[in-house]
């Protein structure tokens, strides 16, 4: 069990002592976001620039188009923020800058200000930029990977939680693809990030205790989608329900309906994630309240096949 | 003579000779903002044609960032005066499928340092240029001119207090102090006078000049250069210069040009030229 933060912090100081190209924006949230592992590796690479986001992006705008590739993270809330900065000085240059958002979802008791519910959102809807978000430590380490390579602006959505791992060793991520966690034959849930997690113990608890089989699917790149994996997976699946600590609009439910309107896929898709902002309390008590713990999205599926049934 | 050697006359000469290409563009396009172009017309003669290390495709060249990115219909005509691009291309200025755009976009147009138009971003990105001359270990400068009205953002002070903070001192700060913003007068506006004294409470040192004067905006350039503090210079400039009537008047800041205004303005321009 590790943090996803950790997993990021981690490979990025590991990333440094190989790529000398790669440099680091900060505003003042380093230990938070778990960059301050390489700050203190490369202290001359690193550059803290104080409570000034927008400051931060048209600075990491410029050292991205000095062939260096800046990565600036910060809280989520904070960052996609400053949604004209990163259109005008990061998207519109297309500089190749990794942006991290951390503080996604369920962050505890520092409350609704700090909590990132709207980025997948907004970074969606950015022109030129990649967008993903993992679930795991070494999905992390393989999205950070691939974003250090490309010559592109991204975005990676970093929660806080403590997850276990699904991937093993040896996983190769593909950009684009949507990964199959749990086989299914006609439902699933359809989550990314730290949810992916109670969409796996919700399906346990439906599959011990009702008989009802409900696959996982993770899908950590939000933008670009492989739309043929999409087709693939979903033309024989009759109902999917997609998680998401996010709000409902533009999250990765939207996406989904995206494509399967698109190709006149007739999957019934129940979209779960936030209405309103998340108050303070610990993740445990804000997943159950926000209905998105393993029981309630249990609950849920049974409520909506119930009432599909005598409907 | 090279293009460094030029002397104060030929430097004045560009000057109205970038005004009237502006002119012509923006009267061909029947769109484009004037009043914020003309005022920049010695200061981008001087960087252009004197100051920054600027030959094409040269890696080592200093960089131009004009973080008030509505002003670019002039940048466009320094292109075309440096040859870079020909007079049919500067007519192209906000066309459909023209690499002119209405504001900077240096993913079409190669030669651009950095794409801006939403205001009050392109000393930030200069700042990442300037680190990464620093870490290149490079002596090469960055210049970025920002509008007066531009200081009304937030971001502006962000990026004046990090240079001041850390003493970068491989960028220069041209503000095109021509008082006026979109809709009025800066003053009427948000009055935030004076300028001087805050960018000096953040560590810089700020060089006051007549931003229409060659001789004062080359010796502005040559303190920065031998300058080991970060420098702003105020070049106080007149919105819509070097045509009478469209001086110090805010409608001209974006205002249409007919035909007989675009006759009389490029008139009273030719005349300017020294012989």
């Amino acid at each position: 069990m590790k943090s996803i933060r950790d997993a990021f912090g981690e490979r990025l100081a590991e990333q440094g002592k190989i790529n000398e190209k790669i440099v680091l924006i900060s505003a003042d949230l380093k230990v938070a976001t778990k960059s301050n592992i390489f700050y203190e590796n490369f202290p001359n690479r690193s550059f803290e620039v104080g409570i000034a986001e927008a400051n931060a992006i048209g600075i990491a705008a410029g050292l991205g188009l000095s062939k260096y590739k800046p990565v600036l993270s910060s809280f989520s809330a904070f960052l996609i923020g400053k949604n004209v900065e990163i259109r005008t000085s990061i998207a519109y240059n297309n500089s190749p800058v990794v942006l991290i958002g951390t503080h996604g979802g369920f962050i505890g008791p520092d409350g609704a200000t700090q909590s990132g519910i709207q980025d997948i959102s907004i970074m969606r809807s950015m022109p030129r930029f990649k967008v993903f978000q993992p679930s795991t430590p070494i999905l992390t380490a393989n999205i950070l990977d691939h974003c250090l390579e490309i010559d592109q602006p991204t975005y990676i959505r970093i929660s806080r939680n403590v997850v276990p791992e699904l991937y093993d060793e040896n996983f190769f991520f593909v950009e684009g693809d949507p990964i199959i966690i749990q086989e299914f034959k006609d439902m699933c849930f359809f989550s990314s990030g730290p949810m992916v997690h109670n969409c796996c113990k919700a399906s346990e608890i439906l599959k011990n205790n009702h008989n009802i089989n409900l696959g996982v699917i993770d899908f950590p790149s939000i933008k670009p989608i492989n739309e043929n994996k999409i087709i693939e997976i979903f033309k024989n699946t009759k109902i999917v329900f997609t998680v998401e600590d996010h709000m409902k609009e533009g999250g990765i439910g939207s996406a989904l309906c995206e494509i399967l309107s698109k190709y006149n896929l007739d999957t019934k898709v129940y979209i779960i994630g936030l209405n309103d902002f998340v108050s303070s309390g610990t993740p445990e008590e804000l997943e159950k309240k926000y209905m998105l713990d393993p029981n309630s999205l249990s609950d849920f599926v049974l409520k909506t096949l119930n009432d599909r049934i005598f409907s | 003579m090279t293009r460094y050697n030029i002397d104060k006359v030929l430097l004045h000469n560009v000057s109205i000779s970038l005004r009237i290409k502006t002119l012509e563009a923006i009267y061909r396009a029947q769109s484009g903002h004037i009043g914020s172009s003309l005022s920049m017309s010695e200061i981008l003669a001087c960087l252009f044609f004197k100051i920054m290390k600027y030959d094409k495709g040269n890696e080592n060249n200093d960089k131009f960032i004009l973080s008030k990115g509505h002003g670019v219909p002039i940048l466009y005509a320094v292109y075309q005066e440096l040859g870079w691009i020909s007079m049919d291309e500067l007519l192209t200025l906000r066309k459909i499928n023209s690499k002119l755009q209405g504001h900077p976009d240096m993913t079409i147009f190669k030669y651009f340092d950095a794409g801006t138009g939403a205001l009050g971003q392109g000393i930030s990105i200069a700042i990442g240029y300037a680190l990464a001359f620093k870490l290149d270990n490079k002596t090469s400068n960055v210049f970025c001119v920002i509008g007066d009205g531009e200081m009304q953002e937030g971001q502006i002070w962000e990026a004046a207090m990090y240079i001041g903070s850390k003493k970068i001192d491989n960028i220069c700060v041209i503000i095109d102090n021509n008082k006026f913003q979109n809709e009025r007068s800066v003053k009427e506006t948000l009055d935030f006078y004076p300028v001087k004294n805050k960018w000096e409470s953040f560590g810089w040192d700020c060089i006051d000049i007549n931003g229409h004067s060659v001789d004062e905006i080359i010796s502005a350039f040559n303190i920065f250069k031998s300058n080991n503090k970060p420098t702003v210079i105020i070049a106080n400039t007149i919105k819509g210069s070097g045509v009478d009537f469209m001086e110090n008047k805010s409608e001209w800041h974006s205002k249409n040009l007919d035909k007989s205004n675009y006759e009389k303005a490029i008139k009273q321009l030719e005349s300017k030229y020294i012989k």
